[in-house]
């Protein structure tokens, strides 16, 4: 019995410690554009003001293999933001990107499904997130200022929160990091 | 008064030209001021790239056979145009990404792996399983390939010779593009004579009913 007792207790310790975070079972990882911890940019103040917009480029940048990019555009750029300072900054650094301010759902199922992901609005405009999944039923989001956890919600949900936040979406057009090796 | 009826007539016109210009633009989501925001579309054609496959080629960056298989991917055609259709990921193990991505699912260093879309690991070689040569290294991504691709399956590839002369061509596989899976599949050189006997039929029969159409043309039968 007391085996027993100590068998169930060893499983229920180690229950979740497999090595999935560096493989697969599934053959499609979750969320889609799943940007290590250690690629994720926090928010920073910069002349008074949060630089979330910046921070999910650079997130961005990292995740689709541009390290050095990222590096210059934390020491270039910071502070507030909006669509066309961003676009004019992008022109200026040569940044291969696309973006839409129209609310076009479309952008957001293509920048995921292509794993590439895209910076969107929230909150009313005054704050932007990284969207990094989305499917039917859930969007998942890195948000630069509490980049230590994924947050899920139902599509839906995130898409009325876009829409009502000016529906801008922008992205870097780079590689993707592969995807971990399913099993 | 007349003057006066002109001028009202004039802004009347005006004011409607600028309404539809403004609805014009609203409906194709072009310059509409949305608190300082300009909605604009799109700018640049996204690519459609969700089904593209990946290759990564891992190493240390001080490593001189890891610098010599990254210089395969510039130099050999054929990985070139394996390069060029799919995600190509050079890591360095120096790279952020290499600790959290690849250190616990790479066996050794260099590695090079190609992923489907969604992951499934279709050839890997790490250290000594990779091919000496550039060419080795394509052969054996073409044979990995070709299995799980139906219209490569029954692929006939030319043999090299042992002492091979002047007029044979060494290259084992000439044509791995079996990564362009985002259209119909180009057909392989197999259902060459098939294509050239239905040209051949269709050819004879075109001029077999426009001879009859002349011949009743002409005679009015």
């Amino acid at each position: 019995m007391k085996r027993v007792i100590l068998s169930a207790v060893a499983v229920m310790l180690f229950a979740g410690c497999s090595d999935s975070y560096f493989t697969t079972n599934e053959n499609t990882e979750r969320p889609l554009v799943n940007i290590p911890r250690v690629l994720r940019q926090s928010n920073w103040l910069s002349r008074g003001s949060g630089s979330c917009v910046h921070a999910s480029m650079m997130s961005l940048f990292r995740w689709q293999g541009r390290n050095n990019t990222a590096r210059l555009w934390g020491q270039r750029y910071g502070s507030g933001e909006d669509a066309q300072g961003l676009r004019a900054k992008m022109d200026a650094n040569g940044i291969r990107y696309a973006y839409v301010t129209n609310g076009d759902v479309n952008f957001l199922e293509w920048a995921c499904s292509t794993r590439r992901g895209c910076g969107i609005t929230v909150r009313g405009g005054v704050h932007m997130v990284a969207l990094v999944h989305l499917d039917s039923e859930w969007a998942c989001l890195l948000d630069n200022n509490s980049v230590s956890k994924f947050i899920w919600v139902p599509r839906e949900t995130l898409i009325a929160e876009w829409k009502a936040s000016y529906g801008w979406a922008v992205t870097p057009v780079y590689t993707p990091a592969a995807p971990l090796p399913a099993k | 008064m007349k003057k006066f009826c002109y001028v009202i007539l004039a802004i009347a016109y005006a004011v409607m030209f600028i309404g539809f210009v403004g609805a014009y633009n609203a409906a194709n989501g072009a310059d509409v001021s949305a608190n300082g925001v300009i909605a604009e579309a799109r700018v640049i054609n996204l690519p459609v790239d969700q089904a593209k496959w990946y290759v990564s080629v891992v190493g240390d960056t001080k490593n001189a056979r890891y610098q010599e298989i990254l210089g395969w991917f510039s130099t050999n055609k054929n990985l070139v145009t394996l390069k060029n259709q799919v995600h190509y990921c050079p890591v360095k193990s120096s790279d952020s990404i290499y600790g959290a991505r690849y250190a616990k699912n790479v066996k050794s260093l260099p590695t090079v792996r190609v992923q489907t879309s969604d992951g499934t690991v279709v050839y890997e070689a790490a250290g000594r399983s990779i091919p000496m040569s550039a060419e080795g290294l394509n052969g054996a991504i073409a044979n990995s390939i070709r299995p799980i691709l139906p219209w490569r399956r029954n692929h006939v590839h030319p043999k090299p010779c042992p002492n091979p002369g002047p007029d044979i061509d060494i290259n084992v596989d000439p044509d791995p593009q079996p990564l362009d899976d985002e259209g119909a599949p180009a057909p392989d050189g197999t259902n060459g004579p098939a294509t050239a006997l239905a040209i051949a039929l269709s050819i004879l029969l075109g001029a077999g009913v426009g001879g009859a159409k002349q011949w009743k043309k002409t005679y009015k039968v």
